[in-house]
């Protein structure tokens, strides 16, 4: 089979997910063209990467390549160019629309695919006719923000793709349960495929554990949806206690000032270490020296992190949004927490930090081997081959 | 002195904001004259004091900086070498130096009063060429970016001891000042004045079964309207029939989806900027103004809404305990407490008219001693006095 899978930019080498799932096909049989929208530098990979037209900037060069493009298209992808074509006409779209259409799109009706997947609901937007029009089936994948978050800002914005998709993948149940909730009629099939890591990778050390926890750490991009400023204050409860802790903040973002400047007014700042972006190979070292990790997102898709501190053996607390009361069993292999409440996730740390050192031995033996079970690389890769059966 | 005083009042662009363009009004009213640098973005106001050293498009630059290349040359010639040679050593891009440098050194002030903390590097040369230096201690580059950025801090440290003199909005502002090495006797405070006859009193007449809640600001987290949604939240759980609505947010997606999943769609509106005449209308036409903020130094739009008998709910950040005590004259809470924060509104919203209005009585009659806009002039003017005399 040949798949075109289209996506922001060529996944970089610490995106698993996609690459893993490439490798996977491949490895079957099936080849892989990537699409995507920015032409920065790649490295080399086995797959084959098409960019799509720019069309911004310089007007005069955006008429070029836009004429260029159309020309390009009807005369060499005549039958797919004009199916789409008569595809927007017939959904109301006006002419110029469908034309502009056709040439945004350029870059994938000049291939012949088996499927098109795009890897973002939002990718899919203004090109729900572009699989019909090659002759492709379509697949989209929802992960959290797209179907979490944007439809809020763009209500019915799926209301197209749902008539023509032929096959949904989630990678939790209540990504699914939001995808109904955003009108989807139920037409096509829905498959759920966790994310997965590479577990050979992040596995625990045999190590010391210190019976009273005191290590706390975090990895995330310091986004909003993260939910950082509730774990500063519910760290700031823990502060006023008594409690000693010190708390690891790894990852960068346009949150840095907010939740610096929280940190100094909630009076932690001593307690805290920023430390920016890493590189993924030290990400595993300081996971190896914390003790618990907490991941208390307002939005959250599913969260490899979250997957990478219980393969490493910490113990994890996670809020209750999305994907996380998956990826977490409450009480089995780490504790869920209602989001947005830092009075409750200060007094879950503490129940945590305050157990008999046999019940944090088992929690974290127990998220160790789930894990493992269910959410390595090896899985993830059958399971998508399957899905284009 | 006989002749008057020639201060730049500098932002960076005019128009400012409302409380700088009062500022400028003000000053130039009392017989000043107030000179603007900058860009050029909207219409001048005329006025004989206020006279305008604008740019604004690439064109308009260009001549601008050939019209003061030619008249420095002619009239300041040692002085314009001098200050090529700082421009140089800044190794910054000398253009926009010039056209922004020339015209205050060809027209240059008595003083040059800097509006934003964070521009500082680029004018301590004035002082170079007898031009007195203050700044205005306002707004987050004061109280958050020196905290959230190392950087920040060690250019204030570095600089705030040669300036000679300071205006803060409130007394912790000053506080915060401190911090970073600024003398006492530098700093004055004059607090921000507003113009009364546009903020007409206006007492509630009848009790509304509906909470009217309102909150303007920019779309900024300092603000704190995450906190301001989850005291809307405990608000609706505790059956209180209330409309709250956001002036200057309209596309925030952290605020679209705590609202959603507050479950709060139909209680709170998120309202795009709109002109300082419609805000008015707005507060008048609410039973509560709602300052979620965690830190501030004086938020005008609270002044405003005590001037226009609108009740102020406000957190106690940076100067606003300074405005408001307690079941006065407004209700102060805690800052990042949302439940604090609705256990007000509620309080509010079982206040009879009679105490409403007491309330508010006492907010405007707290504005009209302390915040006038003739208040603010005079002491503006006073400090400018001192400044020079030293």
């Amino acid at each position: 089979m040949r798949i075109g899978l289209v996506l922001p930019k060529v996944p970089a080498y610490s995106e698993t997910f996609f690459l893993n799932k490439i490798k996977g096909l491949e490895k079957h049989g099936h080849s892989v063209v990537v699409f995507v929208n920015s032409s920065e530098k790649r490295q080399n990979s086995s797959f084959k990467v098409k960019v799509a037209p720019k069309l911004y900037g310089n007007k005069l060069k955006v008429g070029i390549v836009s004429i260029s493009k159309l020309l390009y298209a009807f005369l060499f992808h005549f039958k797919g160019s004009f199916r789409l074509f008569k595809l927007l006409r017939k959904d109301g779209m006006s002419f110029l629309q469908s034309i502009k259409n056709i040439i945004s799109n350029v870059h994938i009706l000049s291939e012949t695919l088996d499927w098109l997947h795009f890897g973002f609901g939002t990718m899919a937007l203004n090109k729900e006719y572009v699989a019909k029009a090659i002759g492709a089936k379509m697949a989209v994948s929802f992960r959290g923000f797209d179907i979490g978050m944007y439809p809020l800002k763009n209500p019915n914005c799926y209301a197209k793709l749902w008539e023509n998709v032929d096959k949904i993948h989630v990678i939790s149940n209540d990504i699914e349960e939001l995808v109904y909730k955003n009108g989807f009629n139920g037409k096509a099939s829905i498959v759920k495929i966790t994310p997965a890591i590479d577990t050979t990778f992040f596995k625990k050390r045999a190590q010391q554990v210190t019976t009273v926890p005191t290590n706390f750490i975090t990895i995330a991009r310091l986004h909003w949806k993260k939910g950082l400023v509730y774990t500063l204050e519910a760290l700031a409860i823990l502060k006023k206690e008594g409690i000693p802790f010190h708390y690891t903040l790894i990852g960068d973002g346009t949150e840095m000032e907010r939740l610096k400047f929280a940190a100094y007014q909630l009076g932690i700042s001593n307690q805290i270490t920023f430390s920016g972006k890493i590189p993924h190979e030290s990400i595993k070292d300081k996971l190896q020296n914390s003790d618990v990790y907490l991941q208390y997102s307002i939005q959250e898709g599913f969260c490899n992190a979250v997957l990478e501190a219980q393969a490493m053996g910490l113990l994890c607390i996670v809020s209750d949004a999305e994907g996380l009361s998956e990826n977490i069993i409450d009480k089995e292999t780490g504790w869920v927490v209602p989001s947005c409440n830092p009075r409750l996730l200060a007094n879950k740390i503490k129940e945590v930090i305050r157990l008999e050192e046999s019940e944090k031995k088992s929690v974290s033996l127990n998220a160790q081997k789930r894990v493992k079970e269910h959410f390595n690389l090896e899985k993830q890769q059958l399971e998508f081959v399957n899905f284009y059966i | 002195m006989n002749n008057p005083i020639k201060i730049a009042v500098y932002s960076g662009v005019s128009p400012s904001t409302t409380f700088i363009e009062r500022l400028i009004g003000g000053l130039a009213k009392k017989g000043l004259k107030v000179f603007i640098f900058g860009q050029q973005n909207h219409k001048k106001t005329s006025s004989e004091n206020i006279f305008y050293f604008t740019y604004k498009n690439k064109l308009s630059k260009s001549l601008f900086l050939i019209k003061y290349c030619f008249l420095l040359s002619l009239y300041k010639g040692k002085e314009k070498k001098r200050l090529d040679k700082i421009i140089l050593s800044k190794k910054r891009n000398s253009k926009l130096l010039k056209v922004k440098y020339y015209p205050v050194l060809y027209h240059c002030p008595d003083i040059f009063h800097m509006q934003w903390a964070k521009s500082i590097e680029d004018w301590m040369w004035v002082q170079e060429f007898g031009m007195k230096l203050i700044l205005s201690l306002r707004g987050t580059h004061v109280t958050i970016s020196p905290i959230a950025d190392e950087r920040w801090k060690i250019k204030y440290s570095e600089y705030f001891h040669e300036i000679d003199g300071f205006h803060a909005v409130s007394k912790s502002m000053l506080s915060i000042s401190e911090l970073y090495g600024v003398e006492f006797s530098k700093m004055n405070i004059v607090k921000s004045g507003l113009d009364l006859r546009r903020l007409p009193f206006n007492s509630k007449t009848k009790k509304s079964g509906l909470v009217r809640i309102i909150s303007i600001g920019r779309n900024h987290w300092v603000k704190g309207y995450t906190y301001a949604l989850k005291c809307m939240k405990f608000l609706k759980e505790k059956g209180i029939d209330f409309h709250y609505t956001i002036v200057g947010v309209d596309t925030n997606e952290e605020l679209l989806y705590q609202r959603s999943q507050f479950g709060l769609k139909n209680e709170v509106s998120f309202i795009d900027k709109m002109s300082f005449e419609e805000v008015l209308k707005k507060i008048s036409m609410s039973n509560v103004l709602l300052l979620p903020s965690v830190e501030e130094g004086i938020a005008n739009v609270v002044l405003e809404a005590m001037a226009l008998g609108t009740l102020v709910v406000s957190t106690d950040c940076g100067g606003m305990d300074e405005v408001l005590t307690n079941n006065e004259n407004g209700f102060i809470v805690p800052i990042r407490d949302a439940e604090a924060m609705a256990e007000a509104l509620h309080t509010v919203s079982d206040l009879s008219l009679e105490n409403y209005n007491k309330i508010t009585k006492a907010a405007r009659a707290f504005i009209e001693k302390q915040h006038s806009h003739k208040k603010m002039i005079q002491e503006m003017n006073e400090l400018y006095k001192q400044v020079i005399n030293k």
